[in-house]
């Protein structure tokens, strides 16, 4: 029975001009201890699916699914006061920019304890000793010093160390990161990403981890999931998803990386932007900016179905949305 | 810290100066002079009108006048009344008491519902309750006080009979004034009933004057509440896994609060010009009424020191909460 089971999540949002959605058909499955990578551009709907799982989505949000259960419990019939009970202790998250995350009125100390309070219980002095032993964990130095200090006295690569601290306080089995490195240096990034591999493997949590950055994916993730436009549209282990891109937007991706083209001038880009809730096309989503359409992918739109024709034919994850996949031919041209 | 005080304090000078322009204008401006007014209906001898003014100092030209007024301010002399002889220093404080006692309980009336009002239609942004709350607010900001007062009296005075109508005190009680705050010295008193007679007289005064005040916490903490709602803080706030309770009065709250504090400091000037309307339909026999009085009687001295007094009370009330400031936003505090 895999940790997290999610299957046909849809997520609108209802407005004044009418209900949008802005994620639907999403399927991902996660066991204990694994990493699956989600990638995809701005506006694709990673970070919308994953506030979904928190339960952290504005009120006029409506989400609906065939299955959304946590360790086999559903999240969505639970009541509001047991799902608040396992965010933040069992599922945990962290953001994308530590500074604004992080409350700039309480220190850092008070905000770790706070986490540790409701969940864990203790005394004080107790809370107080876990939370120095979570920040010295996160390799923040001096940290008994460190608990009075405020947000804005710390470097972001540090409030990150700090939220990272938070997020752990009370042993998660799944931890998502959404884009946990983008808003800090590049010195900084490798650091928290490998300080959140580390705490990943040493837990043994699960982790989800979202970024637009295909190298962070192939370093770190087991299992990867593409999205654009509020679907998936491509899902695969991550040496699959890699080699062997299946739908043309993950091979457009994987072909924007510099490392693919060393002393070249010109990156290749994808024309076009990411359509937005209102704009969506009729058929598939990615067709205006596909190399490879053709008339049927203006039509309809396709499903995400089982793929077998590469990789271990065996794996249940494989799984493409488009007519006309990518073949080996016109995945060389992305590969190295 | 101890530079930004001195600059502060640097700064109060220049406007104590205008300060003291200002009252000594305007209270010139007023046309007639005390003379003929002690004189009343029947009129005075023009030779004696003359002789009597230039006993008073009032026939000089008035820039010496004035320089005269400065130069006895400097060593800390803020003249006599004219009508009473009293020492005008001596009349504002044995009567600041009373002002000060409904300013603060006006005050309380303000804060206790203004905060959690605004930070009910903040969180219901849209709902009836914060239509029903803004509209309110604008209500009874746009409200005349000498109207909204007499409105007051006569339906719970007059038609409900609940309140008394005028004073601080009923004339069945006798007692000592050591402190001159009412509700401290009937306490003191131990005069059986005298204590809730004290509050049932402060009741109608406290909502009339902090109606302003009301009105304006109110929309600010609106306004405040909202920005601070859709900060990052307080989507991990919630990711923690806390109640919206708690989200909202202890991480939202506290930050929203910075820009109401200055808001609040800014409505201590308001307080003390409603309090002059104030205590003359309550007859509150405060500062306000006493300079009302002092108007019409021409009393130059007690005018003039008297408006001063209160103008370097808000002066000084504004100091205290650039202040606090520092107490609330850390930021603040460790920047300077």
């Amino acid at each position: 029975m895999p940790l997290l089971d999610i299957q046909n999540l849809s997520v609108a949002f209802q407005t004044r001009s009418g209900v949008f959605s802005a994620v639907t058909d999403i399927h991902l499955t996660l066991d204990k201890g694994e990493v699956l990578g989600v990638v995809g551009e701005s506006g694709s709907g990673k970070s919308v699916t994953m506030l979904a799982m928190m339960g952290l989505l504005p009120w006029n949000a409506q989400v609906t699914a065939d299955r959304f259960s946590f360790d086999d419990q559903d999240m969505l019939s639970m009541p509001e006061k047991a799902r608040r009970r396992l965010t933040g202790n069992d599922i945990a998250m962290i953001f994308q920019e530590p500074t604004t995350s992080l409350n700039p009125s309480f220190t850092i100390g008070f905000q770790i304890i706070e986490a540790l309070k409701i969940h864990e219980g203790g005394s004080r002095r107790q809370r107080r000793e876990r939370a120095i032993e979570l920040l010295d964990k996160v390799g923040i130095p001096a940290p008994a010093k460190r608990l009075g200090d405020y947000p804005h006295q710390l470097s972001g690569g540090m409030n990150q160390r700090v939220m990272i601290a938070m997020a752990i306080a009370c042993n998660p089995r799944l931890l998502i990161a959404d884009e946990p490195t983008t808003a800090l240096d590049v010195t900084i990034q490798a650091q928290i990403l490998d300080l959140l591999l580390e705490l990943q493997q040493e837990r043994g949590m699960a982790m989800i981890l979202i970024t637009h950055d295909m190298g962070v994916v192939a370093e770190a993730a087991e299992r990867v999931a593409v999205m654009y436009a509020g679907q998936l549209v491509e899902t695969g282990t991550a040496g699959d998803v890699f080699h062997h891109p299946r739908h043309p937007y993950t091979g457009a991706l994987l072909n924007a990386l510099p490392e693919r083209h060393p002393g070249q001038g010109r990156l290749p880009t994808i024309p076009g932007v990411v359509p937005g809730i209102e704009d969506r096309p009729q058929g598939c989503l990615f067709n205006p900016r596909c190399p490879h359409v053709q008339e049927d992918c203006r039509q309809t739109r396709p499903a995400l179905e089982s793929d077998h024709s590469t990789g271990s034919s065996h794996d249940v994850f494989k799984k493409v949305r488009c007519y006309h996949p990518l073949v080996a031919q016109e995945q060389g041209e992305v590969a190295p | 810290m101890l530079t930004f005080l001195l600059r502060k304090l640097a700064l109060l000078v220049p406007t104590f100066l205008g300060v003291t322009i200002i009252t000594f204008a305007l209270v010139h401006l007023i046309p007639g002079d005390p003379v003929a007014i002690m004189a009343g209906e029947r009129g005075i001898d023009p030779e004696r009108h003359a002789q009597l003014l230039h006993e008073l100092g009032l026939d000089r030209p008035i820039w010496q006048q004035y320089f005269d007024f400065l130069w006895r301010l400097l060593h800390g002399d803020l003249g006599r009344s004219l009508v009473t002889h009293n020492s005008v220093f001596d009349e504002f404080l044995a009567l600041f008491p009373a002002t000060l006692e409904l300013s603060i309980c006006a005050m309380v009336f303000a804060l206790v519902l203004g905060i959690p009002l605004g930070v009910l239609a903040g969180v219901k942004r849209g709902s009836i309750i914060d239509h029903t709350v803004m509209g309110t607010a604008l209500t009874g900001y746009s409200m005349p006080i000498f109207w909204w007062g007499l409105l007051l009296i006569i339906f719970f005075s007059g038609v409900l009979g609940w309140t008394p109508v005028s004073g601080r005190l009923s004339s069945m009680f006798w007692i000592e004034t050591p402190t001159g705050f009412m509700l401290i010295d009937t306490l003191l008193s131990k005069e059986p009933g005298a204590f809730v007679d004290a509050i049932r007289h402060l009741i109608l005064p406290s909502i009339v004057l902090g109606t302003i005040p009301l009105a304006v916490i109110a929309r600010m903490t609106r306004s405040s509440i909202l920005e601070v709602l859709g900060e990052d803080y307080i989507r991990t706030a919630r990711a923690k896994g806390l109640a919206p309770f708690r989200v909202i009065a202890v991480h939202a709250l506290r930050n929203a609060m910075i820009p109401v504090t200055t808001v609040i400091g800014l409505q201590v000037g308001v307080l003390f010009a409603g309090a002059i309307l104030t205590e003359t339909i309550f007859s509150w026999p405060g500062v306000g009424k006493w300079l009302i009085d002092s108007v019409s009687r021409r009393d130059y001295p007690s005018l003039q020191g008297g408006i001063l007094l209160i103008a370097t009370l808000v002066m000084l009330v504004n100091l205290t909460v650039d202040l606090l400031y520092g107490l609330i936003n850390p930021r603040i505090r460790h920047n300077r």
